[in-house]
């Protein structure tokens, strides 16, 4: 509608203004011998414009937003593949420092097994030697013993021989004397134990 | 005083003449090419070193293919890439004419409408070929809407057609009165300036400051909307859609 209105007003303005130029004056724009001029120029201007922009600059813009966008793009894939090697590497790295540790681990128990172990040999063998130290102090006790029980019965005798001089006048029968003192002994060290 | 309408008159720089045709090199003639020399020189100079950062003239080169490669993607599809190039080198075109037309003393190639008619018309005629090319003569359906009982198509199929063939003449008349409109406004006000002096003619001068702001905003809105229609005409030609 709008439309239909502007036209039919342009046109009423042509008609009046074409009634003015026919007075003299008037509108330039409806002077007919100016036409061919600015029909001729306007063909000239108009396409070297269009040769210009479509040999030269639709080309030339088209190829730097062609590039830029190839750039942009290309960027975009480089930081997208940093971005995965990156976590990759994470990756790799956490999978060795969890092996590391889980081999620390088996390394310390193993360690601890082995220390454990030793610790049980040496205790053995300080057990064994303490064992053999005291069977030996007991043998030794028990030789020093029979020596002083020997030695107990010799001077018993002496002792037997002494008294029965004293109180008899004379010496005893050794044989008779020795087998006295050897059942007291037995007696005494029976009844003694 | 002078008449808001001499700033419009073409003038003849030198005379040509060819086969009987009068080519003479005119002021319009003159803007036309300072025009393209600008248009060319912002993209020959400012794309010439394809800096993957762009600096200020290249990112103007590469904002204006943006904006017109979108309008057409959007409007057209990909069916349109092939037409791009023109469509960008339409829009170029009328944008630095109309701008440049703000400049004082400068000439205005789109306010006249031998100018804006023979790209219209130019426009319209190939676009149609387009469809031609493309349907043969299944291009005809496109004036007969679908769904519609075949009594009423004796109705609409006459106004579908005269709202084909009056495209041109609403596309050229708009971009060249809008001019037209503009450039009288700017100059109807300038005389109301030298008229009142300095006592009473600050407000007309400040009327005409935001007057040529809002021309160009319209200087850059008319090349936009001369390019969208050219896209949606295209697009009705290469879909046939309605």
């Amino acid at each position: 509608m709008r439309r239909a209105l502007l036209l039919v007003a342009s046109f009423g303005a042509l008609g009046v203004h074409h009634a003015l130029a026919a007075e003299g004056g008037g509108m330039p724009q409806l002077n007919v011998h100016d036409y061919t001029p600015q029909l001729a120029w306007l063909a000239i201007a108009f396409l070297a414009l269009y040769l210009v922009m479509s040999q030269i600059a639709v080309p030339a813009v088209s190829e730097t937003l062609a590039r830029r966008q190839a750039k942009i793009q290309g960027d975009l894939d480089a930081a997208e593949q940093a971005n995965r090697q990156t976590n990759e590497l994470i990756a790799t790295y956490e999978k060795r420092l969890a092996d590391a540790r889980e081999a620390a681990r088996g390394l310390l128990r193993e360690q601890g097994e082995a220390d454990s172990a030793a610790a049980a040999a040496r205790f053995q063998e300080l057990h064994d030697r303490l064992a053999k130290q005291i069977e030996d102090a007991e043998k030794r006790i028990a030789a020093q013993r029979d020596d002083v029980m020997a030695g107990l019965a010799g001077m018993s005798e002496d002792i037997g021989r002494d008294v029965y001089a004293r109180l008899i006048g004379e010496a005893p029968d050794q044989a008779a004397l020795s087998g006295k003192v050897a059942s007291a002994a037995a007696q005494g060290a029976g009844g003694h134990r | 005083m002078h008449s808001p309408m001499e700033q419009f008159e073409i003038k003849r720089w030198f005379d040509l003449h060819l086969g009987g045709l009068d080519v003479s090199f005119t002021n319009s003639a003159t803007w036309m090419i300072i025009a393209v020399i600008l248009a060319t020189a912002i993209f020959v100079v400012g794309m010439r070193q394809r800096a993957l950062v762009p600096g200020k003239l290249q990112s103007v080169a590469e904002i204006s293919y943006e904006f017109i490669a979108n309008m057409v993607r959007d409007n057209v599809g990909d069916a349109g890439k092939k037409y791009f190039p023109f469509i960008l080198t339409l829009f170029i075109f009328i944008l630095f004419c109309n701008t440049l037309g703000l400049v004082p003393y400068s000439f205005t190639p789109t306010s006249h409408i031998i100018v804006t008619f023979a790209m219209a018309l130019f426009v319209m005629v190939g676009v149609t070929v387009i469809g031609f090319a493309r349907h043969g003569l299944h291009f005809f359906s496109f004036f007969v809407p679908k769904g519609v009982p075949w009594v009423l198509l004796l109705l609409l199929v006459p106004i579908e057609i005269i709202s084909y063939l009056i495209r041109p003449f609403s596309l050229s008349i708009r971009l060249f009165a809008n001019m037209l409109a503009g450039h009288t406004m700017l100059k109807v006000f300038g005389g109301f300036v030298v008229m009142m002096g300095l006592l009473g003619g600050w407000a007309p001068l400040a009327f005409i400051v935001v007057l040529t702001g809002l021309e160009l905003l319209i200087a850059f809105l008319q090349a936009y909307v001369f390019a969208i229609l050219t896209c949606l005409y295209l697009n009705d030609a290469i879909h046939l859609s309605h």
